[in-house]
């Protein structure tokens, strides 16, 4: 309930807002904010997809041309995902698990990580920081794909084959994380800590008791980055999880979708379990977005 | 409670940088409460934030009581410290600003308590101890930032220019308080300010600083009548002193200061110490306080041999008193102090004494004071 009304609140304001600004638009702005929500449909239409299509029947599955809305919606598909696994001695929960366990770990794992990474580059000095930086900043230009084998070649020496640390550890540096925070400590003043200091902190209470409280926006949205990099991750199953127990949903997904296990009976499944994947992502966004939006405002993003 | 030594201390940014503290020795005694003032980028908050910790020293010794704390942490010196900005922690409550340092040194729950709300009702704060930093007004975060500073009672006390982002009328108020404040816990403090006002009505001693270097310490007193070099005469008073560039020369038996346009008669008293530095025919500067000149007719009957003549340029009104700007063909006009009794029209020629008994003399090269 206290999630409804803090969305029924946001969206209030917003109106509001949107009403007040109406009138004293000139036409270039008029003409901007009509072609902002065209876009902003358009860019919705995939999301009403997938919720329609998780409740579609099998034969309105396969309609040509496919709809958006479903007509006579059923439940079939996600009693057909729990069902479906069986054959296997797999349960889709036991995927549900993996998945919840490795994106609490990395998600946990990347926040703290990015957090200790981004400090000292924002507030200390020492040499060679900004060619540290650079490099971090060079690393979110190069694709995860590129990277596959030296991984395997690392969690294999590591032996962390078939484990939840070879699910967290190749995932575990955020570099957009450690941008975003140090963009934001480095905002907070330099007198800030040194009164602390002053005050007797040392450098782990500096960071805990007075950066980390005033950079809680940041935070909020690298946990939603970081959390959404790990529940949507398939790779490492792929490529380091040759036992099938130690697989996560969006693999099991992806199996069900690619084109070796395409079966007919198989699109419903996909469609529901699309939409369990989908829906923390969207949850958590409703729930944090003034902060999100106020972060990419502030660093320079947006 | 302690003194501070500063032992010949240097400080670089850098290593090919110009020097920001350059050889700076300075005593401060217990309890004392000495002002370092300057212009801005003298070096006054550097040599602040090297007594603190916050910078390194590049060289010499620092001494707090009898200990060398050279190469101790900030949070080892027992210093606390009160920043122009505030920096009051933005997520705690005022409660908590205060309370973090005792809580960070482990003190039992109620010591803190206590702690707090004395300093609290010390500073007039205690009615919005649960409110945020942002929640205040600029003097009452000042205030806040005193009780922090003073809850922990520290050996040493710094601020660094914690006035500046104040109202004027509020600056002169919390000056009164400082200093009452001071009185009352009695420990030993160093007080950055770039404003001469606050340094001379608020400093036991007062360090006068340019260039990293200090120029001049002592009483406010000394300080505005003594100035050792024309820097300092220039930079305490307000209007600041006034210079006439001239030349000595004997007349009669009396050391005479001329220039193309007047001449003013020495007294003995200082004519013997220019004699004896042989400063007689070489160029020198006269400096006057713009109070020490006067329009009044009787000066000027009393003084004929200390006239100046000049075209008035224009006058200030600042209420109890009006300044006077008079050209008299020198490089900077002359200010004149004068109560508002006294009225001139601008752009008429005027007639002033100057009172010889408080000229200053300065070496033209080396500008320091010739006669002490
Ligand atoms: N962190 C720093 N790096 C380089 N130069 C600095 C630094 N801090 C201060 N300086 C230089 O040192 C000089 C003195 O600065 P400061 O002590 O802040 O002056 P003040 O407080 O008297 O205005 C200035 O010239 C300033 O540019
Ligand atoms: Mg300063």
């Amino acid at each position: 309930m206290a999630v409804l009304n803090k969305m029924r609140q946001s969206m209030a304001r917003s109106w509001s807002l949107y009403r007040s600004d109406f009138r004293s638009m000139d036409k270039t702005q008029i003409f901007l904010l009509l072609l902002l929500t065209l876009l902003a449909v358009f860019m919705l239409l995939p999301l009403v997809f997938i919720f329609n299509h998780a409740f579609k029947p099998l034969h309105e599955l396969f309609l040509f041309p496919p709809t958006f809305f479903v007509r006579q919606p059923t439940l079939q598909n996600f009693t057909d995902l729990l069902q479906a696994t069986q054959d296997t001695f797999l349960p889709v929960t036991r995927f549900i698990f993996n998945s919840i366990v490795v994106t609490l770990l990395s998600t946990v794992g990347m926040v703290i990580l990015g957090a200790l990474c981004a400090y000292p580059l924002a507030k200390h000095p020492f040499p060679g920081r900004k060619i540290v930086f650079g490099v971090i900043l060079l690393s979110i230009m190069i694709s995860v794909e590129t990277m596959g084998i030296p991984r395997y070649i690392v969690v294999k020496s590591l032996g962390i084959m078939n484990t939840y640390w070879g699910h967290v550890l190749p995932i575990l540096a955020l570099p957009v994380g450690v941008f975003l925070l140090k963009q934001f400590m480095d905002q907070v003043p330099d007198e800030l800590l040194e009164a602390a200091k002053l005050d007797g902190a040392t450098e782990w209470q500096l960071l805990v008791r007075i950066i980390l409280p005033i950079v809680t926006p940041a935070m909020a949205t690298i946990t939603i980055l970081s959390f959404q990099t790990a529940w949507s991750n398939s790779e490492t199953s792929a490529l380091f999880m040759q036992d099938d127990a130690m697989k996560t949903l969006p693999f099991y997904v992806e199996s069900l979708t690619s084109n070796l296990a395409n079966t007919v009976a198989r699109q419903g499944v996909a469609a529901a379990a699309s939409l369990i994947i989908f829906m923390p992502n969207l949850i958590i966004f409703l729930l944090s977005q003034r902060k999100v939006i106020q972060t990419m405002a502030h660093s320079g993003i947006k | 409670m302690a003194n501070i030594l500063f032992n010949q201390v240097y400080k670089r940014f850098g290593k090919y940088k110009e020097i920001a503290v350059s050889d700076f020795n300075l005593t401060v005694e217990d309890t004392e409460f000495i002002v370092l003032v300057g212009p801005s980028g003298c070096g006054k908050s550097t040599t602040l934030r090297m007594l603190a910790g916050l910078e390194d020293v590049s060289d010499g010794e620092i001494y707090i009581g009898d200990k060398l704390v050279n190469d101790i942490p900030p949070k080892d010196r027992d210093i606390s410290m009160v920043f122009q900005n505030y920096a009051l922690y933005p997520n705690m409550s005022v409660y908590e600003n205060i309370a973090f340092g005792l809580r960070l040194r482990k003190l039992p729950k109620h010591e803190i308590d206590l702690a707090v709300k004395r300093a609290a009702r010390v500073l007039e704060i205690e009615n919005f101890l649960n409110r945020k930093p942002r929640e205040l007004s600029g003097g009452q975060r000042q205030r806040v930032a005193l009780g922090r500073a003073i809850v922990r009672t520290p050996q040493v006390f710094l601020m660094d220019e914690p006035l500046s982002n104040l109202d004027a009328k509020l600056r002169v108020q919390m000056r009164s308080e400082i200093i009452n404040l001071h009185r009352k816990i009695e420990v030993t403090t160093i007080y950055v300010t770039h404003d001469q006002i606050e340094a001379m009505t608020m400093g036991d001693r007062v360090v006068v600083m340019n260039r990293g270097i200090i120029q001049q310490v002592d009483s406010p007193e000394m300080i505005y009548n003594k100035p050792v070099n024309m820097f300092v005469a220039n930079f305490i008073g307000n209007p600041p002193m006034n210079f006439i560039k001239g030349k000595l020369q004997e007349r009669d038996g009396e050391l005479q200061f001329y220039t193309n346009r007047f001449d003013l008669t020495i007294p003995p008293a200082q004519a013997s110490t220019l004699r004896s530095l042989h400063m007689i025919d070489r160029e020198i500067i006269l400096g006057i306080r713009p109070e020490h000149i006067s329009f009044e007719p009787h000066r000027i009957e009393a003084s004929s041999k200390s006239l100046v003549t000049g075209v008035l340029q224009f006058n200030e009104f600042v209420g109890s008193d009006r300044y006077y700007h008079i050209d008299i063909k020198q490089d900077r006009r002359l200010v004149i102090r004068a109560n508002e009794g006294i009225r001139c029209d601008d752009g008429s020629l005027v007639t002033a004494a100057i009172n010889m008994d408080k000229a200053l003399f300065f070496h033209k090269d080396t500008e320091m004071l010739l006669t002490k």
